[in-house]
């Protein structure tokens, strides 16, 4: 009875081990296929503009700071409990995609990434981000 | 025709004329250092992260067809001291709301509140939205709150009517977003009961509240907030106004905002949670010991 006890304890662990492993194990995003009209889509606002370090950063704050991290690293505190990495924006990668891209990535999203079109209302709100994350560039 | 206005009313219309003297200012500054002609104006941001601040509602909503619950929690007073931990141990009051943005600038809620089996029914619209040049310098909002008392028949004798159970509460607010790190409201309201169970209580009262936000990190800020009732003679029903003995309900504390979520976690000295109950019936005084802990959550859903 006490083996029988042991072996399904044992069971059991090895079990919760396996399960808590894969689900902390992240896998990268798959390539994302954005729209034609997005990939060249033009900003409302110029690179440099006041509303970047203002409106772009508040907002980055208080929408993307918790999975993405403060400088966008991916290493947010939600950022370990997503099954997609969260990626890094300041890796060239990131950075060599157009303006569009990164617009359609971070506004309209897909799967884990929320839609934040209904939570930044204001276009040049949403470039303000975009921008904001292009200053992350290493 | 003798008004007796409070110190706090004075103080609270003073702040009132300062606002509207410094949004017309701020307007004339910025205004004057943008040559450019105006493209399509652009709505302010939010003076407030949240629709509520304390027990007060805000002049913001939240997007068109966002769902916003609400959980507010009022631990008693901590006058007792550490024999019930400081309120936390004793009677508490508890209100559970949902609120729906149908436009951009409307709002329609519900809510279910512990005392009195309180249940109320929200609508909030932004008649005026505040704009970035300045062109319209303040927010300006309708508030109404329908109260609906959910206590036995019994409670209001035997003239019980169903209409003894209303009561209304009608606010006009009045903000403004200074800059990022701070945004002020002050809002008037009229109070009206159907119905007391005792002769001592008015069933109306004017009342001005104010509440302000200094955001000092990018998630979090320091918000405080008054709600003044005004002991008025000329449309009090007792022969001297000031037996009501109404007590402000004063609150300070900390936000932290999130997408999706608000936290409050403040010292208050009013526990009734819904605004008309604070102002007709609270009697802590925040600066004698009648002050309690007071959280609330609020999560957003997008639709």
């Amino acid at each position: 009875m006490k083996k029988s006890i042991k072996q399904l304890v044992l069971l059991s662990s090895v079990i919760a081990f396996t399960v808590t492993m894969m689900s902390m194990t992240q896998k990268p995003g798959e390539p994302w296929n954005i729209p034609a009209k997005y990939k060249t889509m033009k900003s409302t606002i110029k690179a440099g503009d006041a509303s970047i370090n203002a409106e772009g950063k508040e907002l980055y704050n208080k929408h993307c700071k918790a999975c993405h991290g403060a400088k966008g690293l991916g290493d947010g505190p939600k950022a370990a409990s997503m099954k997609t990495s969260t990626g890094d924006f300041s890796s060239k990668a990131f950075q060599a995609q157009t303006d569009g891209e990164i617009y359609y990535q971070s506004i309209v999203g897909r799967g884990e990434m929320p839609n934040f079109e209904k939570k930044i209302l204001d276009e040049n709100d949403r470039w303000a981000v975009v921008y904001y994350m292009r200053n992350m560039k290493k | 025709m003798k008004k007796i206005f409070t110190t706090y009313g004075m103080m609270t219309l003073l702040i009132a004329s300062f606002l509207f003297t410094s949004a017309t200012l701020f307007a004339q500054e910025e205004t004057e250092a943008t040559p450019e002609e105006p493209q399509k104006e652009r709505p302010a941001r939010p003076a407030f992260e949240s629709g509520l601040l304390f027990d007060n509602a805000t002049s913001t909503i939240q997007p068109s067809k966002t769902l916003e619950m609400i959980i507010q929690h009022r631990f008693g007073t901590m006058d007792n001291g550490v024999s019930d931990l400081f309120g936390i141990w004793a009677p508490s009051n508890i209100r559970l709301g949902l609120n729906f943005s149908i436009l951009n600038n409307l709002m329609i809620g519900v809510g279910t509140t512990k005392y009195n089996k309180m249940q109320d029914i929200q609508i909030k619209y932004n008649v005026l939205q505040q704009t970035r040049s300045n062109s319209i310098p303040l927010t300006i909002t309708l508030y109404e709150v329908i109260g609906i008392d959910g206590s036995a028949d019994e409670k209001w004798g035997p003239d019980y009517k169903f209409s003894n159970r209303m009561s209304y509460f009608s606010q006009v607010i009045l903000s403004r977003r200074f800059n990022d790190m701070f945004s002020l409201q002050v809002a008037p309201s009229f109070t009206h009961y159907n119905a007391h169970i005792v002769d001592t209580l008015d069933h109306d009262r004017i009342a001005i509240s104010a509440a302000a936000r200094f955001k000092f990190s990018p998630q979090s800020s320091i918000i405080v907030s008054g709600d003044f009732p005004l002991e008025i003679q000329s449309i009090s029903e007792q022969h001297d106004v000031t037996i009501l003995d109404s007590k402000p309900n004063i609150c300070i504390g900390w936000e932290v905002s999130t997408s999706t979520h608000a936290f409050h976690m403040y010292i208050g000295s009013a526990q009734n949670i819904i605004p008309q109950e604070n102002i007709m019936f609270n009697k802590n005084d925040f600066f004698d010991g009648g002050i309690l802990i007071g959280l609330n959550v609020t999560r957003l859903w997008s639709f």
